[in-house]
């Protein structure tokens, strides 16, 4: 039997993380670059995004877990006599995983007999969470850590994770698009459509109107996975905009005959600081027991 | 040495042919990068027709075309920049010279309503609306709003520009001005048959998983 455990960017609920027995590292979260937060600990997904709808001008910050962080969190599962795979949020869009190996070297000497994976997720977000809950199911079928993390390499790799967002604010304020990009796209109601492609995001389309981009990626959704359907696992996610998110649920479930089990879920900030109210993200991936 | 009017006026049309093809040929393409290369070098034989026919009647006949034209063709070939490289700096510095090009064409377009007779002045403000149009459904994305846009465009241009007018005499006429426009209107309208033909594929695709 071993740990699983992740960082905060898999977006799962503290039941969640009960139900599936896994640990989270969350990440910090900063408002005034002084004090950080640990989110799902020190604060809601709730009341941040409600602190970015009420206060015009913040621009809070994400942190990734720091080496310690891990440790904190290994340690008392290596004590107990566990081994540990841990999932992280794409390394190219983040250090957490570069935090979590060093993590795991820094163990290394005081707990030799122990084995600990760490796993580059190449996604973030619902796609992460997707990942995340094929690796329970894996650890609950009994396979053994070698075999969940050769498995987990291959659905990852099976993993789509897409996105749109409802302002261009935030990609702004991250500096990822210029003030002009984003004054010229607000005007023109441009709403992106991005994806994480090896790791990376990256912009697949650019269209006018929120309604046109989820019609669109409905429309994609349903082509990519009409073949696939009893093979995959499928997840809605947005930030405040649940009406959104369950009409495309809906309409996937109608469109491919489908029941989507996976709840919605609320995407937290550390995708969320960049995206900001609004967005939108859908992901899927192949069933673990589809590849072996 | 092409100093005789005739030659200039002929080298004229040859450059007009070839505008239309550039022309004609970037409303088939629905790739935007493409479409900005192939629509940019159209208008760079735009530009070079005008000043052959400026060769012709004089430079000063001309200067207001040439500068249109020119600003055609630094306008698409920063377009195919901007989305041919794709990244947040070049779509960036792309947008603030286009936004900085279009003040200076709306600020140079108010003059022109200003100074021109009353009894036009309509026509010369529609024509100022249908440019900035023109150039906003170029960047918005997708297929239709650079076809739709480019029809209202192209026929204000058939009724304000002055291309019958270039030249002196019956012999001398250069119709390729009205050509170039008839061959954007007629390419949107081929497009639209060739693309209600084609079996409808999505927009977007997703990868399989």
């Amino acid at each position: 039997m071993f740990q699983i455990i992740s960082d905060g960017s898999c977006d799962f609920s503290n039941e969640e993380v009960r139900k599936y027995e896994i640990d989270i590292v969350p990440f910090y979260i900063t408002f005034d670059q002084s004090t950080y937060l640990k989110e799902g600990i020190d604060i809601t997904k709730d009341s941040y995004f409600n602190r970015l709808l009420t206060e015009k001008n913040l621009f809070p910050k994400t942190s990734q877990p720091n080496p310690q962080d891990y440790i904190d969190i290994y340690t008392p599962h290596l004590k107990e006599g566990k081994d540990i795979v841990s999932l992280t949020i794409s390394s190219k869009i983040s250090g957490s995983y570069n935090s979590a190996v060093i993590a795991a070297e820094m163990l290394k000497d005081d707990f030799p007999d122990r084995n600990i994976a760490v796993i580059d997720s190449e996604s973030a977000c619902i796609g992460q969470g997707l990942i995340l809950k094929e690796m329970v199911k894996m650890r609950n079928a009994g396979l053994s850590l070698d075999k969940t993390v050769e498995l987990t390499g291959k659905v990852l790799k099976t993993t789509r994770l897409y996105f749109t967002l409802d302002t261009l604010e935030y990609l702004k304020k991250g500096g990822r698009i210029g003030p002009t990009t984003a004054l010229v796209g607000g005007i023109l109601g441009l709403r992106p459509i991005l994806q994480f492609l090896n790791g990376e995001v990256s912009q697949i389309d650019n269209v006018r109107g929120k309604k046109k981009a989820l019609e669109l990626m409905e429309e994609a959704a349903v082509e990519a996975l009409r073949n696939e359907k009893d093979n995959v696992c499928v997840s809605v996610g947005h930030i405040l905009s649940e009406q959104d998110a369950a009409g495309f649920k809906m309409g996937l479930e109608t469109e491919l005959g489908i029941k989507v089990n996976e709840p919605i879920v609320e995407v937290g900030a550390t995708i969320g600081t960049h995206a900001g109210p609004g967005a939108f993200a859908f992901s899927y991936c192949k069933k673990y027991d589809s590849l072996t | 040495m092409l100093d005789n009017i005739n030659n200039w006026y002929i080298v004229a049309q040859v450059l007009g042919v070839i505008t239309i093809g550039f022309e004609f040929a970037s409303y088939q393409i629905k790739d935007k990068t493409k479409y900005f290369l192939v629509t940019g070098i159209g208008s760079f034989f735009w530009m070079a027709m005008f000043v052959s026919i400026g060769f012709a009647t004089g430079m000063s006949t001309q200067l207001s075309l040439i500068l249109a034209a020119t600003y055609s063709t630094i306008r698409n070939l920063v377009f195919f920049r901007i989305f041919s490289k794709n990244t947040p700096e070049s779509k960036e510095a792309g947008l603030i010279f286009l936004l900085a090009m279009i003040v200076v064409g709306v600020g140079a377009g108010v003059v022109t309503v200003l100074n021109a007779p009353t009894e036009v002045r309509w026509l010369h403000i529609i024509g100022l609306i249908t440019a900035l149009g023109f150039v906003i459904g170029q960047y918005l994305p997708g297929v239709h709003y650079v076809r739709i846009t480019v029809i209202f465009y192209a026929f204000i241009v058939l009724l304000t520009q002055t291309p019958l007018n270039i030249l002196y005499g019956d012999f001398r006429w250069n119709i390729m001005g009205i050509l170039i426009e008839v061959a954007k209107i007629s390419s949107v309208i081929v497009f639209y048959i060739r693309y209600s033909s084609e079996p409808q594929r999505p927009q977007l695709q997703f990868a399989k998983p």
